[in-house]
């Protein structure tokens, strides 16, 4: 029998680049115009197969408003990898994705795996971000870059499988501390603590 | 009467005489009343004429007519005009032939004239007027029949047999001359030339007239006989007829005498009658003293009136006489006096005795004469003036009458217009329908179609007015039968959702043990799972088929309920589905149940609710729920409590006007967030909706209100509600001012959420307290709930709850404050405490609580807990919590931040001396 490793999986991002789409793409392919704006974090789970391995993605989904950046540790704590979301027409969703590269460069779990989505390229006629500044910048943290459409589901799953490989494979010697977290041995951090 | 016909000639015998010995020797002038009369008679009585009228016409014109009649002697024709004024007759009747009847039953004064040819019906004014009519008209179709043989012989022949028609002939002139009294007496004004004109009072003038005449006459008279006798003077009108009446007594005599013997046998023959009205006549007019007899005699065939008129006018005529006897007698005696002055002269003359004397006396006479002379001159030249002041007085007169005459061709035209009106006002009132026939028939068949009508309506009245009642009876019937109806429909209805509701839970409950089988079973056994997801399956369509058709038919609930939100949760997940399904069921049943046993009576108290004030029970009201036609009304009142101290007129006006004027910093944030408002609300997503525009107004408006909280995501949420349940915006706009600004702490929505987060360690504190069990299981399973109970108070539950419990927390929230934000948050776990607890697994635990709010569908159970199980529960417990975390969390961040200070520094200085060893960028940050 295959082994399930629970990824916990964390979407950054600016407001309104859309976090929730893909999520909602990824876990129940589908897709709204309109899905309400997230308050807090929204969790789902999605579980693909790696290799002879199960990566079951815990996928915390937060709020992309800069005042809630606040609570953001609550959900990048304990996490294998983050999902760091811009909006290819709006060159200020690339900033901010700076500001979450920093801020998880710093605060962040430790060889947590960091992709980069510039979502909507289906919008590209009105690109803000060229796709070579992404992939430079992707390239100068060690980040996996893809252009991905929600809408039209492009590279979505890809995405995620981008993800998996990057995740570690299970090793034997596993110090725990990776992010990666076994159905059998849930991390025993405090998680109420902040940072 | 008899006696006194008898009497008459006997009484009269004398004056007959006398005018036809005046008459016989055919003398012209110096007959005193002949002469007169027939120069009065000349225009009057002579013609019988006068008006009548004429019934005639054709068709609708047929009509009674005033014509002029007037009688032509030479034809024996009655000729009549339109007016006696006209020069030719309009037609003639030959009366010859003819034949006159009048009819009792008739109209009075109706007679008829039959020629050969055609029949005439006549009407006179009175009954009088028709009689004399008759009488006239048979008199002279009789004169004409017998006139034929020549008038100069007859005379001699007049002793042949028909005595009075002879005697008739012969004082033809005479009769007719009496013709003239005829008209006097008999109806005045009716008949004879005068009617046309000149009544009564003109006969009287003439006759006036006729007397100076006849004084002059009789002066002729007495100079002749003076010259012929002397001095004679007897009154001449008294001896002369006298004198010759003897001759011929006994002619009249012998008429009077037939007369009266015939009389009785009422011959039917006109002639006799005639002939005995004339004799009559002429009797009357001999005999000057002999009135009684003579009015007796005509009493025969005329009325009492009639005779006391003829005896006045007989009065009146023999006054006259005597006054002009009088005079005649003043007459003479002053001619007796200048005849003996004459005398004496001459006698004089004669006695002197000598030529002196003589000569004296002739000289005297001579200067008498020339005195005489001059006095005649004198008195010729006042003669003179007087004729001329005369003739000015005649042509005053003559002006004067002419005036008169004017005024009575005025007046006489003005009196035909009224009795033409008159007459016609008679007939119309008469005999409207067949005699008038134009317009008061009309008016008259109008009048009867409108009766007719006005019965007609009476009867439809009378009909409708029936139907009415049975109408109103019917209507009555009715309504009770639809009133039962309807209470019977209800009862079903409510076993109905009684039974839906059981058929719900049942259905959920099946689903949950399919559920709960299929995770038991795992992939163990294959078939088994596999014929369990094939039941889950057809469970999950079978009921979706279902339930459209039922909520098609009966049930209330459609696919979104009052607010709009959708009913079934839009879970994707194919787990989750059967969730969402069971879920729904379970609301569903307990919204069926609770519509009777629970909503009615809440209803009924929110209806005797009177002025909305602060009290216990208002609380204990808010908290079951307010029902949703109060619901706006209440919220309003609720909100102006909270904010009365911010409110000001315009203010949200001026807001708005700000935020045209300039472009908050949120805008966009807000932009962006419109249309990913309630997505599972169709007030939302509609394109057409009103909804997304007031949002934006009320989110821009409240960024400038605070602009130290501007927009925060969620806030769209709070508006929302507020929107969806007061629809107009100012009141939504006030509302999250209230629930931002009042209820909620500061810090609550600002940069750094820390109340917020406060508020997410007092829930972790309280729930330690009141549900150690929970807290304990989830500790154990490294659940960190903040990640999910964050949303709830951020947006009072508003992303959570299914609209109906979400709005009755609301309800509560408005007026008490967070604290019942608290105690539904614990409620909450405390509802489903078993369910998680039976997880074992911190994802499962996620996985559920992820939806876990959705679930909850008895809104009256979640209350209680809420509200009962929960207790105590003391705002200053809450309020000293909240200061404890609060403190923790500022001190946290605090460390926070010297920790980022700290790392920073390290950092700093370790890339220092990383630069040194010049190692890459990317191992500096995997170190870090």
């Amino acid at each position: 029998m295959m082994a399930i490793r629970e990824l916990k999986v964390c979407l950054l991002g600016d407001t309104g680049v859309g976090k929730s789409s893909i999520v909602c793409r990824f876990v129940q392919d589908h897709f709204d115009h309109n899905i309400s704006p997230t308050i807090g974090a929204s969790f789902m789970t999605k579980t693909v197969p790696c290799g002879n391995e199960l990566h079951k993605f815990l996928i915390w989904d937060t709020a992309g408003q800069e005042r809630f950046h606040s609570l953001a540790p609550m959900y990048y704590r304990g996490s294998a990898a983050a999902v760091i979301v811009y909006d290819i027409t709006k060159q200020d969703s690339f900033y901010t994705l700076k500001k979450w590269v920093k801020e998880l460069k710093e605060h962040g779990p430790e060889n947590i795996v960091m992709a980069i989505a510039g979502n909507k390229c289906d919008l590209s006629d009105i690109r803000e971000v060229p796709l070579k500044d992404a992939k430079e910048y992707a390239e100068s943290i060690g980040a996996i870059v893809v252009e991905t459409s929600a809408k039209n589901a492009i590279n979505i799953e890809e995405l995620f499988q981008g993800i998996s490989r990057q995740i570690p494979p299970l090793d034997p010697h596993e110090n725990g501390n990776n992010g990666i977290i076994k159905v059998e041995k849930p991390t025993t951090q405090a998680s109420r603590r902040c940072c | 009467m008899e006696g006194a016909g008898e009497n008459a000639p006997e009484s009269s015998s004398s004056a007959p005489g006398s005018e036809e010995s005046a008459r016989d020797p055919q003398v012209p002038p110096p007959e005193e009343e002949s002469g007169d009369c027939a120069r009065s008679l000349e225009a009057v009585p002579k013609k019988l004429c006068g008006y009548l009228s004429k019934f005639g016409g054709k068709g609708p014109i047929r009509g009674w007519k005033s014509r002029w009649f007037f009688y032509d002697e030479r034809k024996c024709q009655l000729y009549y005009s339109r007016t006696a004024q006209d020069a030719n007759p309009l037609d003639s009747i030959d009366l010859s032939s003819a034949v006159f009847d009048c009819k009792a039953d008739a109209e009075e004064g109706i007679f008829e004239i039959k020629t050969p040819s055609r029949v005439i019906t006549l009407k006179a004014a009175t009954k009088q007027a028709m009689l004399y009519w008759l009488q006239q008209l048979q008199m002279k179709r009789w004169e004409f029949h017998n006139s034929p043989p020549a008038p100069p012989a007859t005379p001699d022949a007049a002793l042949a047999g028909n005595g009075p028609v002879l005697h008739l002939e012969l004082g033809q002139e005479e009769a007719e001359l009496e013709e003239f009294l005829c008209p006097v007496k008999t109806p005045p004004g009716l008949v004879g030339v005068t009617a046309a004109l000149q009544p009564f009072p003109a006969l009287q003038n003439i006759s006036l007239k006729h007397l100076g005449t006849e004084i002059q006459n009789t002066m002729h008279n007495i100079r002749g006989n003076k010259q012929a006798q002397g001095t004679g003077h007897e009154p001449p009108g008294e001896d002369s007829p006298q004198s010759g009446e003897p001759q011929r007594e006994g002619q009249p005599s012998a008429s009077d005498a037939s007369t009266p013997g015939r009389e009785p046998e009422d011959s039917p023959k006109p002639a006799p009658k005639s002939s005995l009205t004339i004799n009559f006549a002429q009797k009357a007019k001999r005999q000057n003293n002999t009135f009684p007899f003579f009015s007796e005699g005509i009493t025969r065939n005329r009325t009492a009136q009639e005779k006391v008129a003829a005896l006045e006018q007989q009065v009146l005529m023999l006054t006259k006489e005597l006054k002009s006897q009088k005079e005649l007698v003043k007459i003479l005696h002053k001619a007796l006096e200048a005849a003996q002055q004459e005398k004496r002269a001459s006698s004089a003359y004669l006695a002197a005795a000598e030529d002196k004397d003589r000569l004296e006396l002739v000289r005297h006479k001579v200067r008498q004469i020339a005195e005489l002379g001059r006095r005649v001159e004198a008195l010729e030249q006042e003669r003179e003036s007087l004729a001329h002041t005369a003739s000015l007085r005649e042509q005053q007169v003559q002006e004067l009458q002419q005036h008169v005459q004017l005024l009575m061709d005025k007046n006489h035209a003005k009196q035909q217009v009224i009795c033409k009106l008159s007459e016609k006002v008679t007939q119309d009132f008469r005999h409207p329908p067949d005699q008038s026939p134009l317009r008061p028939d009309a008016a008259n068949r109008d009048f009867l179609s409108q009766q007719e009508k006005i019965e007609h309506l009476k009867d439809d009245m009378e009909a409708y007015r029936t139907q009415n009642r049975f109408l109103n009876s019917e209507i009555h019937q009715v309504t009770k039968i639809w009133r039962k109806v309807a209470e019977k429909e209800k009862a079903l209805l409510t076993k109905c959702a009684y039974l839906q509701a059981r058929n719900c839970q049942v259905e959920s409950k099946y689903l949950a043990g399919l559920r709960r089988l299929q995770e038991a079973l795992g992939d163990e056994a294959s078939e088994c799972s596999e014929l369990l997801r094939q039941l889950v399956q057809e469970a999950l369509q079978w009921e979706a088929g279902e339930a459209s058709s039922d909520s098609m038919e009966l049930s209330p609930i459609s696919e979104y309920d009052e607010y709009g939100f959708l009913t079934v949760p839009d879970y994707e997940v194919e787990d989750l589905k059967l969730l969402a399904k069971i879920q729904a069921l379970e609301v569903r049943s307990h919204h069926l149940l609770g519509l009777e046993a629970v909503d009615r009576p809440l209803r009924e108290r929110w209806a005797a609710l009177g002025d909305l004030v602060p009290s216990a029970e208002l609380k204990q009201l808010l908290r079951a729920g307010v029902p949703r036609e109060h619901r706006p009304r209440v919220w309003k009142w609720l909100v102006h409590l909270r904010v009365q101290h911010l409110h000001t007129p315009g203010c949200y006006q001026e807001l708005l006007s700000r935020g045209q004027a300039r472009e908050h910093p949120a805008a966009r944030q807000i932009e962006l967030d419109l249309n990913r408002t309630f997505p599972n609300n169709k007030h939302f997503t509609c394109a057409t909706s009103s909804f997304p525009d007031k949002l934006r107004r009320v989110l821009l408006a409240f960024s400038w209100q605070n602009p130290t909280i501007g927009y925060c995501q969620g806030l769209n949420r709070l508006a929302a509600i507020a929107l969806l349940v007061l629809e107009e915006e100012e009141s939504a706009f006030w509302c999250l001012v209230a629930i931002v600004e009042t209820i909620m702490p500061a810090d609550y929505y600002c940069n750094t959420l820390t109340a917020s987060q406060v508020d997410q360690r007092v829930l972790q504190d309280l729930l330690s307290e009141k549900l150690p069990r929970l807290m304990a299981h989830l500790g154990q399973h490294h659940v960190d709930l903040s990640l999910v109970t964050f949303n709830w108070f951020l947006v009072v539950f508003a992303d959570s709850l299914i609209s109906n419990i979400l709005l009755r927390v609301w309800d509560a929230f408005l007026y008490e404050g967070t604290k019942v934000v608290f105690r539904y948050a614990l409620a909450i776990f405390k509802y489903n405490e078993k369910e998680i607890l039976r997880l074992q697994n911190g994802l499962e635990i996620y996985q559920y609580l992820r939806f876990f709010t959705k679930t909850i569908s008895n809104s009256r159970k979640l209350m209680n807990i809420a509200f009962n199980d929960m207790n105590p529960f003391r705002m200053k417990q809450l309020r000293q919590l909240r200061m404890v975390h609060r403190e923790r969390l500022e001190a946290e961040l605090r460390e926070l931040e010297q920790l980022k200070a700290e790392y920073l520094e390290r950092r700093a200085s370790r890339r220092r001396a990383v630069s040194e060893g010049c190692a890459s960028e990317d191992e500096v940050e995997g170190e870090a």
